[in-house]
Protein backbone atom coordinates (compact mmCIF):
# COMPACT_ATOMS: atom_id res chain seq x y z
CA UNK A 1 0.00 0.00 0.00
CA UNK A 2 2.68 2.30 0.97
CA UNK A 3 4.86 1.78 -2.41
CA UNK A 4 1.63 2.53 -4.36
CA UNK A 5 0.95 5.96 -2.53
CA UNK A 6 5.03 6.96 -3.17
CA UNK A 7 3.69 5.85 -7.01
CA UNK A 8 0.79 8.24 -6.72
CA UNK A 9 2.78 10.88 -5.18
CA UNK A 10 5.91 10.48 -7.58
CA UNK A 11 2.68 10.68 -10.65
CA UNK A 12 1.13 13.66 -8.92
CA UNK A 13 5.00 15.71 -9.06
CA UNK A 14 5.97 14.22 -12.78
CA UNK A 15 2.88 15.46 -13.88
CA UNK A 16 3.12 18.77 -12.35
CA UNK A 17 6.65 19.37 -13.48
CA UNK A 18 5.96 18.23 -16.90
CA UNK A 19 3.66 21.18 -17.09
CA UNK A 20 6.17 23.86 -15.45
CA UNK A 21 7.58 26.69 -17.97
CA UNK A 22 11.15 27.44 -17.03
CA UNK A 23 11.79 30.69 -17.89
CA UNK A 24 15.03 31.69 -19.69
CA UNK A 25 16.95 34.23 -18.12
CA UNK A 26 17.34 36.61 -21.47
CA UNK A 27 13.05 36.19 -21.37
CA UNK A 28 13.50 37.49 -17.52
CA UNK A 29 15.86 40.20 -18.08
CA UNK A 30 13.12 42.02 -20.58
CA UNK A 31 9.87 40.61 -19.49
CA UNK A 32 8.93 43.70 -17.09
CA UNK A 33 9.64 46.19 -20.07
CA UNK A 34 6.63 48.21 -20.27
CA UNK A 35 7.17 49.47 -23.85
CA UNK A 36 7.99 45.31 -25.39
CA UNK A 37 6.26 42.52 -25.46
CA UNK A 38 8.61 39.71 -24.65
CA UNK A 39 7.86 36.34 -25.61
CA UNK A 40 10.09 33.11 -24.75
CA UNK A 41 9.31 29.80 -27.38
CA UNK A 42 10.84 26.75 -25.35
CA UNK A 43 11.72 23.97 -27.66
CA UNK A 44 11.05 25.25 -30.97
CA UNK A 45 10.99 22.19 -33.11
CA UNK A 46 13.17 22.63 -36.87
CA UNK A 47 13.24 19.41 -37.47
CA UNK A 48 12.40 16.06 -35.85
CA UNK A 49 15.06 15.96 -33.76
CA UNK A 50 16.12 18.62 -33.01
CA UNK A 51 14.83 21.86 -31.42
CA UNK A 52 15.88 25.38 -29.83
CA UNK A 53 14.73 28.18 -27.48
CA UNK A 54 13.70 31.16 -28.79
CA UNK A 55 12.97 34.46 -26.91
CA UNK A 56 11.42 37.32 -29.21
CA UNK A 57 11.22 41.23 -28.49
CA UNK A 58 8.86 43.00 -30.19
CA UNK A 59 8.62 46.93 -29.79
CA UNK A 60 5.15 48.24 -29.16
CA UNK A 61 5.98 51.83 -30.46
CA UNK A 62 8.43 53.18 -32.76
CA UNK A 63 10.50 55.03 -30.09
CA UNK A 64 10.94 51.88 -28.21
CA UNK A 65 12.34 50.01 -31.30
CA UNK A 66 14.74 53.24 -31.53
CA UNK A 67 15.54 52.11 -27.68
CA UNK A 68 16.02 48.79 -28.58
CA UNK A 69 18.09 49.78 -31.52
CA UNK A 70 20.61 51.50 -29.58
CA UNK A 71 20.48 49.38 -26.92
CA UNK A 72 21.74 46.18 -29.25
CA UNK A 73 23.41 48.64 -31.28
CA UNK A 74 21.85 47.84 -34.91
CA UNK A 75 22.62 50.95 -36.90
CA UNK A 76 20.57 49.78 -39.94
CA UNK A 77 17.16 51.31 -40.47
CA UNK A 78 15.87 48.61 -43.57
CA UNK A 79 15.40 44.84 -43.71
CA UNK A 80 17.07 42.50 -41.76
CA UNK A 81 20.16 42.63 -39.06
CA UNK A 82 21.99 39.21 -37.63
CA UNK A 83 24.46 38.64 -35.50
CA UNK A 84 25.84 35.99 -33.34
CA UNK A 85 25.30 37.58 -29.54
CA UNK A 86 27.23 36.45 -26.49
CA UNK A 87 24.84 34.12 -24.49
CA UNK A 88 24.62 36.26 -21.22
CA UNK A 89 24.60 39.66 -22.40
CA UNK A 90 23.22 39.16 -26.46
CA UNK A 91 24.25 43.25 -27.04
CA UNK A 92 27.80 41.97 -27.39
CA UNK A 93 29.07 40.42 -31.01
CA UNK A 94 30.71 36.94 -30.63
CA UNK A 95 32.53 35.44 -33.15
CA UNK A 96 30.15 32.41 -35.30
CA UNK A 97 31.84 29.63 -33.59
CA UNK A 98 31.46 30.71 -29.68
CA UNK A 99 28.96 28.37 -28.21
CA UNK A 100 26.38 28.54 -26.49
CA UNK A 101 25.46 31.83 -28.42
CA UNK A 102 22.30 33.53 -29.44
CA UNK A 103 21.70 33.88 -33.04
CA UNK A 104 19.66 37.58 -33.43
CA UNK A 105 17.42 38.65 -35.96
CA UNK A 106 15.93 41.60 -35.64
CA UNK A 107 13.52 42.77 -38.28
CA UNK A 108 13.01 46.48 -39.01
CA UNK A 109 9.55 46.65 -40.01
CA UNK A 110 7.99 44.49 -37.83
CA UNK A 111 10.53 45.97 -34.83
CA UNK A 112 10.93 42.57 -33.73
CA UNK A 113 13.90 40.98 -32.39
CA UNK A 114 14.20 37.06 -32.34
CA UNK A 115 16.87 35.43 -30.25
CA UNK A 116 17.62 31.26 -31.20
CA UNK A 117 20.02 30.00 -28.99
CA UNK A 118 22.10 27.88 -30.52
CA UNK A 119 24.37 25.27 -28.09
CA UNK A 120 25.69 22.94 -30.34
CA UNK A 121 26.09 22.43 -34.52
CA UNK A 122 23.54 20.17 -34.61
CA UNK A 123 21.46 22.98 -33.95
CA UNK A 124 22.70 25.62 -36.23
CA UNK A 125 23.07 23.13 -39.12
CA UNK A 126 19.13 22.43 -37.95
CA UNK A 127 18.77 26.12 -38.07
CA UNK A 128 19.85 27.46 -41.44
CA UNK A 129 18.54 24.49 -43.12
CA UNK A 130 14.98 25.62 -41.47
CA UNK A 131 15.60 29.28 -42.91
CA UNK A 132 16.84 27.60 -46.61
CA UNK A 133 13.77 25.42 -46.40
CA UNK A 134 11.58 28.11 -45.59
CA UNK A 135 13.03 30.29 -48.08
CA UNK A 136 12.75 27.91 -50.85
CA UNK A 137 9.38 26.80 -49.71
CA UNK A 138 8.08 30.97 -49.96
CA UNK A 139 9.23 31.49 -53.73
CA UNK A 140 7.93 28.51 -54.57
CA UNK A 141 4.52 29.75 -53.40
CA UNK A 142 5.52 33.37 -54.92
CA UNK A 143 6.10 31.92 -58.04
CA UNK A 144 2.70 29.52 -58.68
CA UNK A 145 1.13 33.00 -57.36
CA UNK B 1 -1.78 -8.19 17.05
CA UNK B 2 -0.54 -7.47 13.46
CA UNK B 3 -2.91 -6.13 11.19
CA UNK B 4 -4.29 -8.17 7.58
CA UNK B 5 -1.97 -5.49 5.61
CA UNK B 6 1.25 -5.76 7.69
CA UNK B 7 0.79 -9.38 7.61
CA UNK B 8 0.36 -9.53 4.07
CA UNK B 9 4.15 -7.21 4.08
CA UNK B 10 5.40 -10.08 6.42
CA UNK B 11 4.30 -12.52 4.12
CA UNK B 12 5.06 -10.94 0.85
CA UNK B 13 8.89 -10.71 1.88
CA UNK B 14 8.67 -14.10 2.60
CA UNK B 15 6.63 -15.11 -0.40
CA UNK B 16 4.09 -16.59 1.34
CA UNK B 17 0.41 -14.89 0.19
CA UNK B 18 -0.73 -18.36 -1.06
CA UNK B 19 -1.75 -19.10 2.77
CA UNK B 20 -3.32 -15.79 3.66
CA UNK B 21 -5.08 -16.10 0.30
CA UNK B 22 -6.69 -19.33 1.30
CA UNK B 23 -7.45 -18.22 4.85
CA UNK B 24 -8.43 -14.75 4.68
CA UNK B 25 -10.03 -14.53 0.92
CA UNK B 26 -12.40 -11.77 1.42
CA UNK B 27 -9.39 -9.69 3.12
CA UNK B 28 -7.30 -10.65 0.03
CA UNK B 29 -9.66 -9.82 -2.42
CA UNK B 30 -10.25 -6.39 -0.80
CA UNK B 31 -6.10 -5.73 -0.37
CA UNK B 32 -6.60 -6.74 -4.42
CA UNK B 33 -9.40 -3.88 -5.28
CA UNK B 34 -7.31 -1.75 -3.05
CA UNK B 35 -4.06 -2.25 -5.29
CA UNK B 36 -5.71 -2.20 -8.60
CA UNK B 37 -7.48 1.07 -7.90
CA UNK B 38 -4.38 2.57 -6.95
CA UNK B 39 -2.73 1.57 -9.75
CA UNK B 40 -5.19 2.71 -12.07
CA UNK B 41 -5.42 6.52 -10.67
CA UNK B 42 -1.72 6.70 -10.94
CA UNK B 43 -2.18 5.73 -14.34
CA UNK B 44 -4.81 8.20 -15.05
CA UNK B 45 -2.86 11.08 -13.32
CA UNK B 46 -0.03 10.38 -15.48
CA UNK B 47 -2.15 10.05 -18.82
CA UNK B 48 -3.29 13.61 -17.74
CA UNK B 49 -0.83 15.46 -17.13
CA UNK B 50 0.94 13.98 -20.32
CA UNK B 51 -2.28 15.07 -22.09
CA UNK B 52 -1.77 18.66 -20.43
CA UNK B 53 1.95 18.94 -21.08
CA UNK B 54 0.76 18.03 -25.12
CA UNK B 55 -2.33 20.11 -24.92
CA UNK B 56 -1.12 23.68 -25.83
CA UNK B 57 0.90 22.18 -28.97
CA UNK B 58 -1.47 20.24 -30.98
CA UNK B 59 1.13 20.21 -33.71
CA UNK B 60 4.37 19.56 -31.73
CA UNK B 61 6.10 22.54 -33.15
CA UNK B 62 7.61 23.54 -29.52
CA UNK B 63 7.07 22.58 -25.97
CA UNK B 64 5.96 25.75 -24.16
CA UNK B 65 5.09 29.10 -24.71
CA UNK B 66 5.60 32.22 -22.21
CA UNK B 67 5.16 35.74 -22.65
CA UNK B 68 4.80 39.14 -20.41
CA UNK B 69 1.64 40.19 -22.27
CA UNK B 70 -2.04 37.84 -21.80
CA UNK B 71 -4.52 37.42 -24.70
CA UNK B 72 -2.04 36.42 -26.78
CA UNK B 73 -2.28 32.69 -28.50
CA UNK B 74 0.97 30.71 -27.74
CA UNK B 75 0.90 29.51 -31.35
CA UNK B 76 1.08 32.92 -32.27
CA UNK B 77 5.04 33.34 -31.27
CA UNK B 78 5.41 29.89 -32.63
CA UNK B 79 4.77 31.42 -36.10
CA UNK B 80 6.91 34.24 -35.17
CA UNK B 81 9.52 32.42 -34.30
CA UNK B 82 9.09 30.31 -37.77
CA UNK B 83 8.30 33.92 -39.88
CA UNK B 84 11.04 35.96 -38.96
CA UNK B 85 13.41 32.67 -40.52
CA UNK B 86 11.65 32.88 -43.53
CA UNK B 87 13.13 36.64 -44.28
CA UNK B 88 16.28 36.24 -46.60
CA UNK B 89 19.16 37.72 -44.71
CA UNK B 90 22.11 39.37 -47.04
Amino acid sequence: MKRLLYILLLSLLLAACSHEKVELLLYQQYASRQDLTVAQVKGFQLCDSVKVDVVILVADDSAAWQGLKEEFDIRTSEGVTSWVGDIDNPTLRMKGGDRPAWRAMAVHNAMTIAFYRIDTEEQLDALRNYQMNMIESNKRTETML
Amino acid sequence: MMTFDELWVQEERQGLQRRLQQDYPAWTRRRHTTQIVMASVAVVVVAAGIALSTLHSPHSTYDSVACNRSGIADSHWASVASNILTIETL
